[in-house]
């Protein structure tokens, strides 16, 4: 069998920029692909992906579910003879595939480097300060009243045609922020998801499984599958993850009911009562969720923040700014959020204005970078999760379809 | 023979093939050698083989001609049990301070065996790595030489003592032997140190010690051969069964940075004399051979050829991650197939351990003023008046030690002239 490879040298070299710079390092011995608790017999992994990256064939490491099946437990890294690190190569290779499917382009690129911080920090910064200016808002409110409404009122008081004033500028900033990061992440996944099939040669395919089929046949049992952490137990290196992950990937749940719960009630219900504005209630069960959550959250991303420490001082993870640019900004959600919510407690308007400010910041940048930072492991790697079970299912191994 | 400074004498450490050949070859051209070996007997890991490249000779072959050199040639005096303990001086002038450990037996020994007649105490024999027990006096094997027997005083109950003292005819038995310690005058120094199997146990992910099915590639010499412990039938440890289905692992510990950096150069060599030796015995039986690229330089590329046709010997390209002891006493290899993408878990009767070759000397050899290169190995520094030869100074076959060996040997006869 011949082959004629074109090596991408750009791909190479990004690689070697985002944590992957031991990839000339391995000679195919395969020990990683034993080592790995996750590969699976039919297709191993990472020795394949690591030759593939070598020779820059960033093609099939695009449509390579593999490549997110990866959990970066550390196992073949610390078993490599050669110090080629496979773990860190796949996280770096991860990184390249999200920044190209990103959309736009020009935003995917920035999230690449440390160079940009100020500049993807200042534009959700200055967007948000932006809309507080022309929004009128503008005063600080004495402690009583802001004891009462909160941050409600951060963008205004009066009431807009349906909306109140608040809840439109919040719509207009984080709707966008949303927006953008769905329609990217929309393509991202279309063209991996037809790459990934295309990828199984399988030609034309008689029969494919309708939505519904999808969801419970593929989709759904992937999400239990990574609610309950059941790859992240098998890591065997880096198995203490799981304790900061778990929570942390609970929290954001959590966190995503209460939005949606907090956004009926003042964007849809507040419509027609206007009393319904207004921070929820201390005894309001959701808001006890809401709180547990930020806790957390905090607690789950003190214990990534030291895990990736520690690894980096073992020498067992490279500090890339992919991996700590998402650590950033979850920990400054949660960290705002809360001081905010306590701020209010306390009734401290100034600081608590300041921090609030800083917590709209830091969700925006949170769903805006989605697409194209470490975050998008939530979408990509499930999207694999997904294609590897229909890979092994009748669909695709059904000779029928042949 | 003198042992005054500034005299050309050579001092040769480590008396396998490589210290052997340095020593005659230096002694045959007139300077005065003196080799020293810390086994009993002299000969080192050849003498441990089965067979040995590039001819397949029986190690009797090669090593009884050097043997009868030495007796025949009065500039070598060899010392064994002996260990260089420290050096000083310079090129032409070294002052070497060794010590020689008790063999308990004086030089009266004929090696007649009534004392092992009466020992009913037994060790491991390390000459077939613990394969089998042996008397705790003993000649180390068949073909020691000097001819003659050794005492291991420590495993060894008083009443058995008594009774060795007393078979011996020949009032060769010297109970109360202590080590001793000596001094050298030499002009150079050839270090022919050699090297030991690299310890499978650091190998976690091989598990070594999960099963008697797993045996590393020195062990299967000494399986196959006739003045071993199966009496040169291959068989399972533990249980004698007659292997059907055989896996190597090849690069067990070698080219890997977390055990040895080097490749040890034989191994895959040794793999295929190897198969050779289970063609001879089990024509029928399965072999795998697991690897990541065969190394087989020169000519050795035919012999390759020959093995690499066999049907039932399969060649899969990918390194052995992890061994599980099975129930029924065999062991299953588990690697990828880097050719189809694959994982094989491979069952077999019995796992070789191509293990590498570790080089015997290390980091010890600083502090007798050796530079020792990353890998343990002796950078030779003919200036200095210090010399590797052999695998001490890296890893090789029998053939290029020899070579290396007498290249060192006209290095060495320059130095103080």
């Amino acid at each position: 069998m011949s082959m004629n490879v074109q090596p991408d040298r750009e791909f190479i070299q990004a690689m070697k920029e985002a944590g992957g710079d031991t990839l000339k390092q391995c000679y195919q011995c395969a020990t990683c692909s034993v080592a790995c608790p996750l590969s699976t017999d039919g297709s191993p992994f990472p020795r394949r992906e690591m030759i593939y990256a070598q020779w820059g064939l960033k093609e099939k490491l695009v449509n390579d579910p593999n490549v997110f099946l990866c959990h970066h437990c550390g196992d073949c890294t610390v078993m490599c003879p050669r110090g080629a690190r496979p773990g860190d190569v796949l996280g770096a290779i991860r990184a390249h595939v999200y920044t190209s499917l990103g959309w736009p382009q020009s935003l995917a690129r920035m999230c690449t480097s440390i160079k940009n911080l100020p500049t993807l920090v200042g534009i959700p910064a200055l967007v948000v300060f932006f809309m507080w200016i022309i929004s009128g808002g503008m005063r600080i409110p004495a402690g009583e009243h802001f004891a009462k409404v909160g941050y409600q009122q951060f963008f205004g008081h009066w009431d807009f045609h349906l909306l109140s004033k608040n809840v439109l500028f919040i719509d207009i900033i984080m709707l966008t922020a949303v927006g953008i990061a769905v329609y990217s992440l929309y393509k991202g996944v279309s063209v991996m998801w037809r790459g990934m099939s295309a990828s199984l040669n399988q030609g034309e395919v008689g029969y494919r499984p309708g939505i519904v089929q999808f969801v419970k046949e593929f989709l759904w049992p992937s999400l239990v599958e990574i609610v309950q952490h059941k790859r992240f137990e098998e890591c065997g290196e880096n198995n203490s993850r799981v304790r900061g992950h778990k929570p942390l990937m609970l929290a954001f749940i959590a966190l995503f009911f209460v939005t949606i719960y907090s956004m009926v009630k003042n964007d849809v219900f507040g419509i027609f009562f206007p009393s319904l504005h207004g921070p929820i209630s201390l005894w309001n069960p959701v808001k006890w969720l809401a709180n547990v959550a930020a806790v957390a959250m905090i607690f789950g991303i003190v214990v990534l923040w030291k895990n990736r420490k520690k690894m980096e001082a073992e020498g067992k993870a490279k500090n890339t700014f992919y991996d700590w640019f998402y650590i950033w900004i979850i920990a400054a959600v949660g960290v705002t959020g809360l001081a905010a919510e306590l701020l209010r407690v306390v009734s401290l308007p100034s600081l608590g204005y300041i921090i609030y400010y800083l917590h709209l910041v830091s969700v925006v940048m949170l769903f805006l970078y989605l697409p194209y930072s470490k975050f998008a492991h939530i979408v990509y790697r499930t999207t694999a999760y997904a294609f590897e079970r229909y890979r092994q299912s009748a669909y695709v191994k059904n000779p029928l379809n042949d | 023979m003198s042992d005054t400074a500034g005299n050309g004498a050579v001092l040769v450490v480590g008396g396998g093939i490589s210290g052997l050949t340095a020593a005659l070859e230096a002694a045959e051209v007139g300077s005065d050698v003196f080799l020293v070996e810390q086994n009993a007997y002299l000969g080192g890991r050849v003498a441990q083989l089965n067979q040995y490249f590039p001819k397949l000779c029986p190690p009797t072959c090669g090593l009884e001609i050097n043997f009868k050199r030495i007796k025949d040639n009065r500039r070598i005096r060899t010392y064994t049990l002996t260990k260089v303990t420290s050096v000083s001086g310079g090129p032409g002038n070294y002052e070497v301070t060794l010590e020689t450990a008790p063999r308990y037996i004086n030089a009266n020994c004929t090696a007649c065996g009534d004392c092992a007649v009466v020992c009913t105490d037994e060790v491991d024999n390390p000459f077939n790595f613990g394969m089998s027990k042996i008397k705790a006096v003993n000649l180390p094997h068949e073909m020691a030489f000097p001819r003659r027997f050794i005492l291991n005083k420590e495993a060894c109950s008083s009443a058995t003592l008594e009774a060795i003292k007393s078979a011996c005819k020949y009032d060769a038995v010297e109970l109360d032997m202590q080590p001793k310690s000596f001094t050298l005058q030499v002009s150079s120094i050839i270090w022919s140190t050699g090297w030991n199997p690299y310890d499978a146990d650091k190998i976690t992910q091989l598990n070594f010690n999960s099963s008697p099915a797993i045996i590393t590639n020195m062990m299967m010499e000494r399986l196959a051969a006739e003045n071993g412990p199966t009496q040169g039938k291959i068989l399972r440890p533990g249980d004698n069964k007659e292997p059907e289905s055989f896996a190597f692992v090849q690069c067990a510990g070698s080219r890997d940075e977390n055990h040895l950096e080097h490749c040890s150069y034989i191994c895959c060599m040794a793999t295929f004399k190897q198969i050779s030796y289970i063609r001879a015995q089990y024509p029928e039986a399965k072999i795998y051979v697991f690897y990541i690229d065969l190394r087989t330089p020169g000519k050795y590329e035919h012999f390759r050829a020959k093995f690499m046709d066999d049907a039932n010997t399969t060649f899969i390209k990918g390194k052995v991650a992890d061994i599980v002891a099975d129930r029924d006493g065999g062991v299953t290899v588990m690697a990828e197939n880097a050719l189809t993408a694959n994982k094989v878990s491979q069952k077999v009767d019995l796992c070789i351990l191509a293990t590498g070759m570790q080089p015997a000397l290390g980091e010890a050899g600083k502090t007798f003023g050796l530079t020792i290169d990353g890998n343990g190995f002796v950078v030779s520094e003919p200036e200095k008046g210090m010399i590797a030869a052999g695998c001490a100074k890296s890893a090789v076959d029998v053939y290029t030690s020899g070579q290396s060996s007498t290249a060192a040997a006209l290095k060495a006869i320059q130095i103080g002239r």
